[in-house]
């Protein structure tokens, strides 16, 4: 009896949340793969992926991303706007030397990106994947045709990217110290930038479940004809998730200043906006909208993150061919996050007709 | 006569709820069999079961002498059963013609899809029903009513036998009925036979030769309906001896609170009303008279084009959330479409209008949320288990109770109800006319937009009857019947 209520208990769990059993599992091929390296899996291979970009940098975005899919759209541009931007940020830096100035420009470029994707969509009525699609081939090449123009004095380097100046006052603190930087938590060491993301984790998931604001943003995505009748301004919704995304892909431009240090518009962010799907997905969250939890990010972007590490730790497959194991593992994970049920329930009609026969 | 479909001994648990426990159900060629039972009674689990989407636990069908105990879809399919559901599956998208012939194209010589031969084959089968539909034009132009005849063409033309019809006549107007009864006749004469899933009596005593009823997953009569009247069918439905109370009761009436001044949108002008606190009004017309244009226009829904609406002496103008304000609110008409919110919980799609209103306190307080929820379900007598589960959960009765809620949670004074009752069981019915009538009691103004004139006669002070965007007549309650509301209704006075 105990061993039936134990199994129902876990088979809730892997319902609400498939997506922690799918990272642990991932993590566990993760540390086979190392082993079959020769060496051991430590905290140091765990706090690579809390500290990579994919985690902190993609996972933040994400976020924004898992309330736009969650309200029924989608978002093509966060890898060019966080180029955009953190372009912007880079130069503010630069030129002013001001840890202030260069939040509040990374805020106000992104926010701006997001307010034109959002109002085309909102107000416009336009599908969001073609405004995006769009926009994504805007604010790559507005970059692009500044680098080559901009003095050097002011992007910071002389090829062709963005970098911050070392020589201002504040590049230690922001590149040394927090960009880079660790928190030793007794044996452990976790990166700075970590606790931004899952600061914004929390922040997300708090405003997922317990806002009303929160809410509205499901009932949109899963009958905007009922939201909109029960009094709920769906244009507002859909496009402050847009806004909301530009600000975090703000959030996320800073961590890559930090981190990086610099940004090339020709390649940096390639795919950040497929990535980020990825991890949403992984997640567990429904691209058809109306469904999932915003916890499930921060595990999506974890495993998007192993998925990667994995790949590169296979010493035998070439850099070329790492994209094609990337999708592979995708589409098998999430054909079994999506078939699995399915499936399950096909096994049971079929028994239970074999079952209604064998009575005759 | 001869049975052509015998279902035996069927009984069917979802985990732990037994949807049907050993039940009976037999059809006559040539009849058009009534199904009855509130809503979770049963009969979609036993159609689903009888077309093969659901396999029964035990019990076996034998139609036209072949036993099945666990079909497939295709396999009843081929048998010649076909079932027109609620929802309407035709394709928008496709002319009707290519709607008739999806999945069973009439090929060329090329192999390519003969539109000629099918589009003259589409008249031939309309022609022989008597159907007045041009197979050239897209589906997307059709009326609702044109579309659910589309359906059961379709189903004719596919050589069923038996046709399950269900609930057909919630999108028909009244002339549309009839016309749909007669081919039905038409056709049980041909020797076709009909189930006919249904709430409303009338039709079933126009077209129904037998029924047979159910409850709670349980067989409880059948019979021929010549035999019977509706309290009988009612009482068997509804278990308890059910009366068809007269809930309406003269009541002293407030003053103005709503006020309608050359007021102008989309299929209706210049309309002058006033509605007094605690009034109970109906409005009523055919298809495209305006009055459910007018409701939406009351609410925000649709663009105010002319005059002005006036709330307790002040003008309302904008979109929902000011009228939401001015504490008006409106349950729409198509429960599924424009009410319920699939993904969200029960607690969840009962909050969403009052979250817009208090939207200046962003964090929800979930205890205080629960506690108003209990109070809303005890009052309204909501039948749900925990608030945290889908609202899909719940039978369409007790849906629409939760939607009650979510609106009488705003505080609202004015409720405008677009079809409060459609698709929903009777016991459900006469629970929502009880409420309606208490609702004004305590001083809530409530108007309905209705084609039911029974529905009409039970609740409504009085009655403003709809005729091409203009207001026809306004009925007081006494004066109230189907023969004047149709006559006033369709232009004949």
């Amino acid at each position: 009896m105990d061993g039936k209520k134990l199994k129902s208990s876990v088979g809730r769990m892997w319902s609400h949340y498939s997506f922690i059993f799918v990272m642990f599992i991932i993590m566990i091929v993760y540390a086979i793969a190392i082993s079959a390296n020769g060496n051991t899996f430590k905290w140091s291979h765990i706090a690579a992926i809390l500290g990579s970009q994919n985690t902190c940098i993609v996972g933040t975005m994400a976020l924004g991303m898992a309330l736009v899919i969650i309200t029924g759209q989608i978002d093509l541009s966060i890898g060019s706007s966080l180029v955009l931007t953190t372009s912007a940020t880079i130069v503010a830096f630069n030129m002013t030397d001001s840890i202030l100035v260069m939040v509040l420009v990374a805020l106000l470029v992104v926010g701006a990106c997001g307010l034109i994707n959002g109002l085309l969509v909102g107000l416009a009525k336009m599908p969001p994947f073609i405004v995006t699609l769009g926009t994504m081939l805007i604010y790559r090449s507005l970059t692009l045709s500044v680098v080559r123009t901009i003095d050097s004095s002011i992007s910071g380097s002389n090829s062709s990217q963005f970098a911050m100046l070392r020589q201002n006052s504040k590049y230690n603190f922001l590149r040394m110290q927090f960009g880079t930087g660790k928190l030793q938590l007794g044996g452990f060491s976790v990166p700075y930038i970590t606790f931004v993301f899952l600061l914004m984790v929390i922040l997300f998931v708090i405003i997922s479940k317990k806002t009303k604001f929160g809410k509205s943003v499901y009932a949109v995505g899963s009958n905007e004809k009922s939201a909109h009748l029960s009094g709920i301004n769906t244009t507002f919704v859909k496009i402050a998730v847009f806004v909301i995304t530009g600000i975090l892909v703000g959030v996320a431009s800073i961590l890559q200043a930090c981190k990086i240090g610099n940004i090339t518009p020709a390649s940096s962010g390639q795919s950040y906006e497929m990535y980020a799907i990825a991890a949403v997905v992984l997640g567990g969250i429904s691209m058809s909208g109306g469904r999932g939890k915003l916890l499930g990010v921060l595990f999506g972007a974890l495993s998007y993150t192993t998925i990667n590490f994995i790949i590169v730790s296979i010493p035998s497959l070439s850099v070329d061919i790492q994209d094609t194991f990337q999708g592979l593992v995708l589409i098998v994970v999430i054909l079994i996050q999506t078939a699995g049920p399915v499936i399950k329930e096909s096994i049971k009609t079929a028994k239970r007709r074999r079952l209604s026969l064998s009575e005759e | 006569m001869a049975k052509i479909l015998e279902m035996k001994h069927i009984s069917k648990a979802f985990g732990g709820s037994k949807a049907l426990s050993d039940v009976h159900f037999d059809m006559e060629e040539g009849e058009v069999h009534a199904l009855l039972g509130e809503n979770g009674a049963g009969k979609s689990t036993l159609m689903n079961i009888l077309t093969g989407v659901l396999t029964a636990d035990s019990g076996k069908i034998v139609f036209l002498g072949k036993e099945y105990s666990a079909p497939t879809i295709k396999e009843m399919e081929k048998a010649g059963i076909a079932f027109v559901h609620q929802e309407l599956n035709v394709i928008n998208d496709l002319t009707v013609a290519d709607n008739i012939f999806l999945t069973k194209e009439i090929k060329n010589k090329f192999g390519l899809i003969d539109d000629k031969e099918q589009v003259r084959k589409t008249r031939e089968l309309f022609e022989s029903l008597g159907v007045d539909m041009n197979p050239n034009q897209m589906v997307s132009e059709l009326k609702t009513s044109e579309k659910q005849l589309l359906e059961i063409c379709k189903a004719l033309y596919s050589d069923a036998k038996l046709l399950i019809l269900d609930e057909p006549t919630t999108a028909l107007s009244t002339d549309e009925v009839e016309h749909l009864f007669s081919i039905l006749r038409k056709l049980k004469s041909e020797g076709k036979s009909f189930i006919f899933i249904s709430h409303k009596m009338p039709e079933i005593f126009a077209i129904a030769d037998r029924y047979t009823v159910f409850r709670n997953g349980q067989y409880i009569s059948s019979g021929y309906i010549k035999d019977v009247d509706a309290q009988k069918l009612t009482s068997d439905m509804v278990g308890v001896n059910y009366v068809d109370a007269d809930y309406y009761e003269e009541r002293p009436l407030g003053e103005e609170i709503l006020k309608l001044h050359n007021f102008s949108g989309h299929g209706f002008s210049k309309i002058n009303l006033s509605v007094r606190r605690g009034e109970i009004l109906a409005f009523t017309g055919l298809a495209g008279s305006g009055a459910s244009e007018l409701m939406q226009t009351m609410f925000g829904v649709l663009p105010i084009e002319g005059g002005y609406i006036e709330v307790n002496n002040q003008r309302v103008t904008g979109k929902i959330g000011s009228f939401m304000k001015h504490k008006i609110s409106m349950l729409p008409a198509n429960r599924k479409e424009n009410s319920v919110i699939p993904d969200l919980s029960i607690l969840e799609n009962f909050c969403t209008a009052e979250h817009v209103l208090s939207k200046k306190r962003q964090l929800i307080n979930f205890k205080k949320e629960e506690e108003k929820y209990q109070y809303q379900k005890d009052k309204l007598k909501i039948k749900a288990p925990e608030s945290s589960l889908g609202i899909a959960s719940l039978s369409g009765g007790n849906q629409q109770k939760v939607f009650l809620a979510r609106w009488l949670n705003t505080g609202a004074e004015v409720l405008l109800f677009d079809n409060p009752t459609q698709g929903v069981d009777v016991g459900a019915k006469s629970e929502i006319y009880r409420l309606i009538l208490e609702f004004a009691k305590q001083g809530q103004t409530v108007i309905i937009n209705t084609l039911e004139i029974p529905e009409v006669q039970k609740v409504a002070d009085r009655c403003v009857v709809f005729y091409e965007g203009q207001i026809a007549t306004i009925l007081d309650h006494k004066d109230v019947n189907e023969q004047v509301v149709m006559a006033y209704s369709t232009g004949a006075r």
